[in-house]
């Protein structure tokens, strides 16, 4: 029995706690609310929300609270900021802009609290439906904003845009991004390239060079395998590394504007037009260009075999130079996406990423002056040098930018077109069947027609309920 | 041990197979808890260079730092007991009350009640999200504890009440009958007897329910909002990219997370795997 | 599964009370259920129900839902990942209901006689269900991986030249999560029938013995009866959680390559979270719910049976 009097004392112990817990659940809110009308320096406003985590001490909050008003002049802002950077090297980027804000607006506070990425998409509609949204959130640029805004969810940020001057200041490309029924909502703040990174070790050794067209391209390829080198690398078990592959052969072969059609739903998946895009594909998965069974592997856990020179190319996004590792970074470039036919107009993949507020934002006024401060130059230009992406605000001074970038802005310029990536330019779901169709296609290219065809009633479907 | 030398003897070796077998299985299903631990001690770039089996060139204990620091564990820690503790005692007693109604009374709509508890746990629970978000949202729950613990309360006590009332069936009658005929009422019989007789099971079910409940991440992400109300596991999911995966800081972050499951583990196992002891005294 | 006679009757099944012999007090089980049964209706049944309304809207988890029939089932069905969602489902209940069961139970046994460092060998069975499964399909992937993985090197190094490419391959694909699963659910079950074998009182296990039973007749005679009623929540537990199985499966391939290991749970998380179709997602989730619900009818039946003996 005194086994059970032990249970059952630790049992009490931790009601104990819920009665703590009772008392800490509401009081958050209390005490936002009262920041809200009070406040002037920032420290008080800290010695407040620390008063938040320690709950046993309610009594205590309130006189913090009824001192603070005292001193109180200018009026404080808590507003509250979601951001889904939950990748290392901009999650702190992320932080440091916070931070820089603060400094330039002491009468707002920033709640900065960061989401994995995969989850922020799925927590979004809850955020954006709930009594008490975020104020300002991170998202994607293009189809994927205009979802929320379509659906009312977003504010306007016209006055915004205008006092900031950004319809000089930003190019046309994003200003049409951000722009639903001449009313602005978004502002879009960096984008990054994709191409092909390689080992230039590897390449030195074979004496070979940057190829430009398909030809040469191959002819590299070749080189490599002939020489025990895997010359494409990939890990397709999420599926987006695939779809780069058919994004920029799409391009390549069948011209941007085809690929943006088909992106809405408004080309078939079944149109001989796609099905040269994959016979091109074909091609390198039956010479055994690409490395051997893709879907096992994650896309980081192919880098090590280019960084040991087991590999020779990789086609990515900018990002894939934050996980080379330091060492080895001086060995990577990149080249274009090589040219199929020269006739066709040149499309590249820049997603671009930046910010919106909630239309109910508790805060509108704060979240405004975060989004002015988001988009300005001093922001974008800490950005761009932090990460090497590249800033959308052409008042920044892009001439101090390391090589990289600068190649990665002129690669971006000689674009015809600039796309956002598959699965940001068509609907989420039609990218959902795609990229498992692309999955399929990996596994066995013979299939293609069978595949096309599921795709295209697949397209039918969706975008007859759109 | 009366029986005689030769069966002793095969029975000793027979043993001592036996303890092989279970040591070499034990160790076979560590390799790769082993291999995480390994992983946690590792730099990033020590495997993006070298490959995940490399033999590790560097064995460093930052990671469990980063993740600390980064991961804000040591904001959200208190959060996730604020919320675990509560919601584990609600489930076990208010499960405890339903399975002995269940399990010793036959009234109308018992078949019913029953298979509503268990019909309730057997819906993949991910489509409940935004209903119940926004069932808490109307009723002004959303962003509180309560919305959490209120509702891993209640979902919890399907499983519970199941697993109690398949327990509390197995238990003599015999001995709540006498209870009852020395004019206990039937809520001291409950507390008096049932209670501590379901003790072994209650600590599996702590068990279990502290990890489920300390682990939950998807109804925190939908719950709540306010970063100063998150759990750890909040904390741990955003050390995932969008692209870059810091795995070993990920890992290092998992374990930390893992230590008060361990505790609790070790604490409660004693009342579910005492070994035989019990009996043994008795006899 | 009735009872042996070597069980005193006493021991095995526990006696009812009579219903009508105290008719005065028939509130008292109502007020056992009374506050368990209002919370999980409010918060589990009433959103289920819920759903099962979603399920024939097209909601998008923004917009007011708007009703569109049966439009999203007869979707589904139409859906070829569908089906093979369906037969992962059967091939993760079948190894469900086999492997850990008989593992977990093995050990159970084992570790309730006084081996040394039982303790430890505890412990170590339940870690992995204790690690993350972001973790778990982390370590699990790499293990897999064909070109340096754990298992290919070693199959290598015994000889075999051209090892599978277990995640890559859509045939394999299914099984390799399954089996990182069953790595995790061992322990669970494990902690499940040592909670069990509480109940069972060791005089009994002695007794026959010394009847000159070996320990193989003394399990299947004395101890399997009794632990009947673990037997079937473990059963019952292990069925939900392979139709529920979810979390490996989005960390180790997200139902990939080309959907070959998708499951129901999966592909609603999908459909409603990804895609936004919270009505299609519903209706999977639908579909996944009358298949637990066939599961556990028949569970019902067979224990309500049983005890209406009394």
């Amino acid at each position: 029995m005194s086994k059970w009097f032990k249970f059952a004392s630790v049992l009490v112990m931790l009601s104990m706690l819920i009665a703590l817990g009772a008392c800490a659940a509401p009081a958050p809110q209390v005490v936002e609310k009262v920041v809200t009308q009070v406040v002037e320096k920032e420290k008080v406003v800290e010695k407040i929300q620390t008063q938040v985590v320690e709950v046993e001490k309610p009594v205590v909050q309130t006189q913090v609270v009824e001192k603070t008003i005292e001193i109180t002049q200018v009026p404080v802002t808590n507003m509250v900021y979601n951001s889904y950077q939950s990748d290392p090297a901009p999650r702190q980027v992320d932080a440091d802009i916070v931070k820089m804000f603060q400094e330039k607006y002491p009468n707002i506070t920033v709640t900065h609290s960061t989401v994995a990425h995969e989850d922020f998409k799925q927590a979004i509609r809850a955020y954006l439906t709930s009594s008490q949204p975020p104020d300002v959130m991170t998202w994607f640029a293009g189809n994927r904003a205009r979802f929320f805004i379509d659906k009312g969810q977003i504010l306007d940020i016209s006055d915004v845009w205008s006092s900031e001057g950004w319809n000089e200041s930003y190019p046309k490309g994003f200003q049409a991004l951000s722009t639903v029924d001449g009313k602005q909502y978004f502002v879009p703040t960096s984008y990054y390239w994709w191409a092909v990174y390689y080992n230039k070790k590897v390449f030195d050794k074979l004496g070979l060079e940057p190829p430009e067209t398909w030809e040469e391209f191959l002819q590299v390829c070749e080189t490599l395998k002939e020489n025990g080198v895997t010359p494409i690398v990939s890990g397709t078990k999420n599926a987006w590394p695939a779809a780069a592959w058919f994004d920029y052969l799409n391009m390549r072969v069948n011209g941007p504007e085809f690929h943006i059609n088909l992106m809405l739903g408004k080309e078939k998946y079944d149109d001989p037009r796609v099905k040269k895009t994959f016979e091109y594909w074909a091609e390198l998965l039956e010479k055994g260009y690409f490395i051997e069974d893709a879907a096992a592997y994650d896309w980081q856990d192919v880098i090590p075999e280019l960084v040991q020179e087991k590999a020779g190319m990789y086609l990515m996004g900018q990002f894939v130079m934050d996980s080379i590792p330091e060492e080895n970074k001086a060995d990577f470039d990149f080249f274009r996406f090589p040219i199929i036919d020269p006739n066709v107009p040149i499309g590249e993949d820049a997603p671009t990423d930046g910010y919106f507020a909630a239309a109910n934002a508790p805060h509108p006024d704060a979240a405004k002056a975060f989004l002015a401060y988001l988009g300005s130059k001093e922001a974008q230009e800490y950005v761009a040098k932090e990460l090497k992406r590249l800033p959308t605000n052409t008042e920044v001074d892009t001439s101090g930018f390391d090589p990289a970038s600068q190649k990665g802005m002129e690669l971006l310029k000689a674009a015809d077109y600039i796309a956002q990536f598959y699965d940001r330019d068509t609907t989420p779901e039609m990218a959902e069947k795609g990229m498992a169709a692309f999955q399929a296609f990996w596994t066995d290219p013979t299939q293609i027609d069978t595949i096309l065809a599921d795709l295209e009633k697949e397209r039918a479907l969706i975008f007859a309920e759109e | 041990m009366t029986t005689a030398t030769s069966t002793n003897r095969t029975g000793a070796l027979q043993r001592a197979m036996l303890y092989v077998i279970v040591y070499a299985l034990t160790l076979l299903w560590l390799v790769p808890v082993i291999t995480a631990l390994i992983t946690a001690l590792r730099t990033n770039d020590d495997i993006l260079a070298r490959g995940f089996w490399s033999a590790p060139t560097v064995f460093t204990l930052n990671n469990f730092v980063l993740a600390w620091t980064r991961g804000g564990l040591a904001h959200y820690l208190p959060n996730s007991f604020i919320i675990t503790l509560p919601s584990l005692v609600f489930t076990l007693f208010l499960s405890s009350l339903a399975a002995y109604a269940l399990s010793r009374f036959r009234f109308r709509f018992d078949r019913l009640i029953l298979f509503i508890f268990v019909a309730g746990m057997m819906l993949p629970f991910q489509i409940l999200l935004l209903p119940v978000f926004r069932l808490m949202n109307a009723i002004g729950l959303y962003n509180t504890y309560w919305a959490l613990i209120i509702f891993h309360t209640a979902f919890q006590l399907g499983f519970c009440t199941f697993v109690l009332r398949n327990y509390m069936r197995t238990i003599p009658g015999e001995i709540l009958e006498a209870a009852r005929m020395d004019g206990c009422n039937e809520f001291r019989v409950y507390r008096q007897i049932m209670l501590p007789l379901t003790l072994p099971a209650m600590a599996a079910l702590a068990t279990l329910e502290f990890t489920w409940i300390f682990n939950d991440f998807l109804w925190a992400l939908i719950l709540i909002q306010d970063d100063a109300l998150k759990p750890v596991t909040t904390g741990l999911a955003a050390l995932r990219g969008q692209y870059v995966m810091d795995w070993t800081v990920i890992v290092a972050g998992s374990l930390i997370a893992t230590v008060p499951t361990v505790l609790v583990f070790l604490f409660l196992q004693r009342y579910f795997i005492a070994g035989l002891t019990l009996g043994a005294t008795k006899g | 599964m009735t009872a042996t006679p070597v069980i005193p009757a006493e021991k095995a099944r526990p006696a009812r009370r009579a219903p009508r012999a105290r008719s005065k007090s028939w509130w008292v089980p109502y007020v056992f259920l009374a506050i368990p049964l209002a919370m999980f209706l409010m918060w589990v049944i009433g959103p289920m129900i819920y759903s099962f309304y979603l399920s024939l809207t097209n909601w998008d988890g923004v917009s007011a839902p708007k009703l569109i029939g049966l439009r999203n089932y007869v979707r589904l069905f139409n859906d070829r990942v569908f089906w093979i969602a369906i037969a992962n489902n059967a091939k993760w209940v079948v190894s469900f209901i086999t492997a850990p069961v008989i593992l977990g139970l093995a050990l159970a046994m084992v570790l309730n006689r006084n081996i040394p460092g039982a303790k430890g060998i505890k412990s170590a069975f339940y870690s992995p269900y204790i690690i993350a499964p972001v973790v778990i399909g982390l370590i699990w992937g790499w293990m897999y991986q064909p070109a340096n993985g754990l298992f290919n090197s070693v199959l290598r190094a015994v000889g075999v030249t051209d090892p599978p490419g277990w995640l890559a391959d859509p045939r394999l694909a299914t099984w390799c999560i399954i089996a990182a699963a069953i790595w995790r659910q061992v322990g669970y079950v494990m902690t499940l029938y040592l909670a069990g074998l509480q109940g069972v009182d060791p005089s009994l296990i002695d007794a026959s013995m010394v009847d000159g039973a070996n320990p193989w007749q003394a399990f299947r005679h004395v101890i399997w009866p009794l632990l009947s009623p673990v037997t079937v929540v473990v059963v019952v537990i292990s069925i939900i959680d392979s139709l529920r199985s979810f979390d490996l499966v989005f960390v180790m391939t997200r139902g990939g390559p080309a959907n070959s290991s998708s499951v129901l749970a999966n592909m609603m998380y999908i459909e409603a979270f990804n895609n936004y179709k919270m009505g299609y997602g519903a209706a999977i989730a639908v579909v996944l719910f009358l298949i637990s619900a066939g599961f556990i009818f028949i569970y019902l039946w067979q224990t309500l049976r049983s005890e209406l003996e009394y």
